[in-house]
């Protein structure tokens, strides 16, 4: 049984949609108690990092998620922004601290310096990191997924975190990896069967 | 950087789905109907985006729409844009929680430009799409028409790019009216005028009939994305055969293990039919 955590940013019912598919059994979950009592949970997101910290802070989810990925050690995986809050802060609408798993900073894309484009909409490729085959098992050194994001993630300790990288003007990171913690800046729900691999691996750990 | 994109439009009629020519349609059949006899997964599985286009004549009825998108999103991994009566913001959230990752946007870019920048500013320009249907009249020029495809509006492709770029939509969706359902091969020139000067991603559709034309779409037309509405050129493994055809033109295409889908148990209420 998974649990997504809903804290009222993004589209859930993909990722429901991709578990069902994959025979996951799901539930979506809004309380402290919920978090405490889950075995795996995914923490998606759309929006701003900012309005998503005071939902969770709102919501009383903070504390509850510290205690399951510290030291309850459930395996959990952020996806897209949900990646993002992982991180120590954020700076989409003035700094923000995020949930510090991941020792690293939110920032923009700088358009103007690397002449691309910005949001960052598509499939692109992602590059694995050897060592860290956890999500990525079955699939071979690099796979195309399905990004949509504006902001990227700089990791203080790219070495010990980053499980895997894409290129847009710049390399930047697509995955972490930390003990029971991952995240995607992709979306796996929307990234075609290489993104069904990405669930039904984070779903057998 | 980001790939090339080959996209499926559907358009659906009170849960129907339905073939256009010229803006014209014929009624196909329903989702059940598609997918036992059209292996409509070999289609899903095969796309980079499918779009959905509500093609109600009357009045839409959105919360019906939701609810036939919310039903095809079950078995859809890959970005879903919807269109078709979005007229208010009720109906943007109705269409988003239903699954949508994008909205298309057509006669109010003309009527309710207020309406498009709200959305805009709510969703951000990489959720709105603007949709702009054109004919090429008797002397050459061209006219963007809006309701359906029925209304000219006396304004020019160039023009409407414009106003679609200051509302700050996302991307364009390109259609000819005159190749719609034709199969004769996509309006190329044109689109290499309006790729040679829109800041964002252009979506080439109308006229598509077979592999080749994907491909010139992309190359002749420097499009981002070439779509097709039509299901009885592409059925069985068609859009498969048409990835690897454009890879082989040097194409960059994202790719994936299609048979991935056979090695999963079927599902309740998913149709799991592979050609074998």
């Amino acid at each position: 049984m998974v649990s997504i955590v809903n804290y009222k940013m993004g589209n859930i019912r993909s990722i429901q949609n991709a578990l069902s598919y994959l025979g996951v059994d799901s539930r979506v979950i809004d309380s402290p108690e919920e978090i405490l009592t889950s075995k795996k949970l995914i923490l998606p997101g759309v929006g701003s990092f900012r309005v998503a910290m005071e939902h969770i802070r709102a919501m009383k989810l903070f504390e509850a998620l510290n205690e399951a990925a510290l030291k309850q050690g459930v395996p959990l995986l952020g996806i897209c922004l949900g990646m993002q809050l992982l991180a120590t802060e954020g700076e989409e609408e003035g700094p923000t601290k995020g949930f510090g798993w991941i020792p690293g900073r939110v920032k923009r894309f700088s358009p103007e310096r690397l002449s691309i484009k910005v949001p960052h909409i598509g499939f692109n490729t992602v590059y694995f990191e050897p060592k860290s085959k956890t999500l990525f098992e079955g699939l071979e050194t690099c796979a195309d997924f399905y990004f949509v994001h504006s902001y990227r993630m700089i990791c203080e300790e790219p070495e010990k975190c980053v499980s895997s990288w894409a290129d847009y003007g710049e390399r930047f990171v697509a995955s972490v990896e930390h003990r029971n913690i991952f995240g995607t800046q992709f979306h796996p729900e929307k990234s075609q069967s290489n993104g069904l691999t990405v669930l039904k691996n984070f779903c057998a750990i | 950087m980001a790939k090339n994109r080959l996209i499926f439009t559907l358009l659906m009629q009170e849960g129907t789905y339905m073939l256009s020519r010229n803006f014209s349609l014929q009624s196909v059949g329903g989702l059940d109907w598609i997918k036992e006899f059209y292996n409509f997964d070999a289609i899903t599985f095969s796309i980079d985006e499918l779009i959905v286009l509500n093609v109600e004549r009357g009045v839409r009825k959105i919360d019906e729409f939701s609810k036939n998108l919310a039903e095809l999103n079950k078995g859809c991994f890959m970005p879903l844009a919807v269109g078709g009566g979005i007229r208010t913001m009720e109906h943007a959230y109705s269409l988003l929680n239903a699954g949508a990752d994008k909205l298309i946007i057509n006669t109010p870019l003309i009527e309710e430009p207020k309406f498009v920048s709200s959305l805009v500013k709510t969703f951000g320009s990489q959720c709105i799409i603007a949709s702009i249907d054109y004919r090429v009249k008797k002397d050459g020029d061209n006219t963007v028409c809006i309701r359906n495809g029925s209304h000219p509006t006396g304004k020019g492709v160039d023009e409407v790019v414009k106003i679609a770029r200051n509302l700050g939509c996302g991307e364009i969706y390109l259609t000819s009216i005159d190749k719609d359902g034709t199969g004769e091969g996509l309006d190329l020139e044109l689109i290499r005028q309006v790729t040679s000067t829109a800041t964002v991603p252009v979506i080439a559709s109308g006229g598509v009939g077979k592999f080749g034309h994907f491909t010139e779409g992309l190359l002749q037309g420097k499009a981002e994305a070439v779509s097709t509405a039509n299901l009885f050129n592409f059925i069985e493994d068609g859009l498969i055969e048409a990835r690897s055809d454009m890879q082989k033109e040097g194409i960059k295409m994202a790719s994936w293990n299609f048979s991935f889908y056979s090695t999963v148990p079927e599902k309740v209420g998913y149709s799991k039919k592979r050609s074998q």
